[in-house]
């Protein structure tokens, strides 16, 4: 893959920058804990002694999250808003993350969450009223 | 943060968050944390006021799919990289490991040609860290979870006490409920023949207690009785136990099977016992029925009966009486001659129908 002494050079680098990351995660404090993180690695069988490897899980979790969380939002507002009939009542409308918004974000990163529409009574409920009179 | 709108009601929610279970304390704070990411993220800040828009409130089923989802992450994360140390023959992750994982994982474009440390995953991270504001969780975590050092049963030799059967070891754990010092055991002997269930089993010990002979029986029985009931304290047996025992007292049972029962209930196999038991309250009860019926005409001194036969002989007043003064007369010992005593009997009978008979004249004089 790497050949040469050039390339050596930058695998250095490359090396380097990953280092100094895992380093400098000892300033930053994710948001999630760091013995939930740990608890769910060792659950699914990851063992390790080092804080900094549970810290980079982490922000790649809280990462993860994030962009979920913002593609989400980013649905939320390109709803086209509801009819405001008082002038008085401004714009700021209050976003909800919904299971809609969810669902449609979770599905670009391969999550399939989709609720259904209704639910049925009876095996004839949705069918249109002409077939059902028949 | 307020829960929003809740879709088919809270009951639904509640359950399906009942569904993600197992360790609910884990989940309840990654449910947390989650909530505190979704809340900082931000879209179209604007440069002029600095401000953006943000969630302001959550649906409970959203929150729940999306923590679920992050939990799910992380341990994808775990799996994968434990797979590729695995792989390279090692038991302990690496850096290297983690950020493989990322890629498969599809968070950043994985290129084959380059090296992992500097793949965009990392790449991606390092730019999240620079840019997101930090967020330190909000509350303190105590460590979990939490480990209870299990504390492993004392031996016999170490509580001090001899093992109740031959057959076991003294370096074995001791039984449950088993009392630490010896004196203390008999004091709590007479406790627990009071605690006993149901009086039959005391009326059982008196009839013991007055046979003299039968004192060294009376030591195994009452262990064994001990032992069932250090057995019956033991919370997991005592409920099934007492049910059946009570079961059992409520009907009144012959004496012969309300003493079968104790064997069957502890553990030693001592078969010598029942019989044993069986015979001595069988002479007793003999005894007792022979003084309350003079109607009974058979006694048996010799033989000792394996079962308490009771016969009843109905016979006139006059031969029950003979008969019963000649057996009195025999177990005293009173062996005059023939003539003798027959005498000094006719006499007393004598005596007491002229009692009679003047009582009679006196009577009706009067």
């Amino acid at each position: 893959m790497n050949h040469g002494q050039q390339s050596g050079e930058a695998k250095q680098e490359d090396d380097a920058a990953l280092t100094e990351f895992l380093a400098s995660l000892m300033d930053y404090t994710p948001t999630i804990p760091d013995d939930l993180v740990e608890h769910y690695l060792a659950k699914s069988g990851f063992q390790c002694p080092d804080v900094r490897l549970i810290r980079l899980v982490a922000v790649a979790t809280q990462k993860f999250v994030a962009d979920v969380a913002s593609d989400a939002l980013h649905h939320c507002k390109a709803r086209p808003a509801p009819v405001v009939k008082d002038k008085k009542q401004q714009k700021d409308k209050r976003l909800i993350l919904t299971m809609e918004d969810l669902s449609k974000a979770l599905c670009e990163y391969g999550v399939n969450v989709k609720h259904p529409e209704y639910f049925a009574d009876s095996p004839s409920t949705g069918i249109d009223p002409a077939t059902r009179e028949e | 943060m307020s829960n929003g709108v809740g879709e088919g009601g809270r009951s639904q929610s509640r359950e399906k968050r009942k569904l993600f279970q197992g360790n609910d304390f884990a989940y309840a704070i990654a449910r947390m944390a989650v909530a505190q990411i979704c809340e900082s993220v931000e879209v179209n800040v604007y440069p002029q006021t600095r401000e953006g828009v943000r969630f302001s409130s959550f649906q409970e089923s959203a929150l729940d799919k999306l923590t679920s989802v992050a939990v799910q992450y992380i341990q994808s994360i775990g799996k994968t990289a434990q797979f590729y140390a695995n792989v390279a023959g090692r038991v302990e992750g690496n850096s290297l490991d983690i950020v493989q994982a990322l890629e498969d994982l599809g968070a950043g474009v994985s290129e084959t040609d380059r090296c992992l440390a500097d793949s965009s995953v990392v790449k991606d991270v390092i730019r999240y860290t620079g840019e997101a504001e930090e967020m330190p969780f909000v509350y303190a975590l105590p460590r979990f979870p939490v480990n209870k050092e299990k504390r492993p049963a004392s031996s016999f030799y170490e509580v001090g006490v001899e093992p109740p059967e031959e057959h076991i070891p003294v370096w074995l754990p001791a039984f449950p409920g088993t009392k630490s010092c010896n004196p203390s055991e008999e004091a709590n002997e007479g406790e627990v023949a009071s605690k006993e269930n149901g009086p039959s089993l005391q009326s059982i010990q008196h009839p013991f207690n007055g046979g003299g002979g039968s004192s060294e029986v009376l030591k195994s029985p009452n262990d064994v009785r001990k032992l069932t009931e250090e057995v019956e304290g033991n919370p997991f047996l005592t409920a099934p136990l007492r049910f059946v025992e009570k079961g059992v007292f409520s009907v009144f049972h012959p004496l012969e099977l309300s003493i079968n029962y104790v064997p069957d209930k502890h553990i030693g196999n001592n078969h010598s016992i029942p019989l044993l038991e069986a015979s001595t309250p069988s002479d007793d009860t003999n005894k007792k029925n022979g003084l309350a019926k003079s109607e009974d005409g058979e006694k048996e001194d010799g033989a000792r009966p394996q079962q308490t036969l009771l016969r009843f002989k109905i016979g006139t007043l006059k031969r029950p009486s003979c008969l019963a003064i000649k057996r009195s007369v025999q177990e005293q010992g009173w062996f005059h001659e023939g003539g003798g005593d027959k005498r000094e009997k006719k006499s007393v009978i004598e005596e007491n129908r002229q009692r009679i008979n003047l009582e009679t004249v006196d009577s009706d004089v009067k």
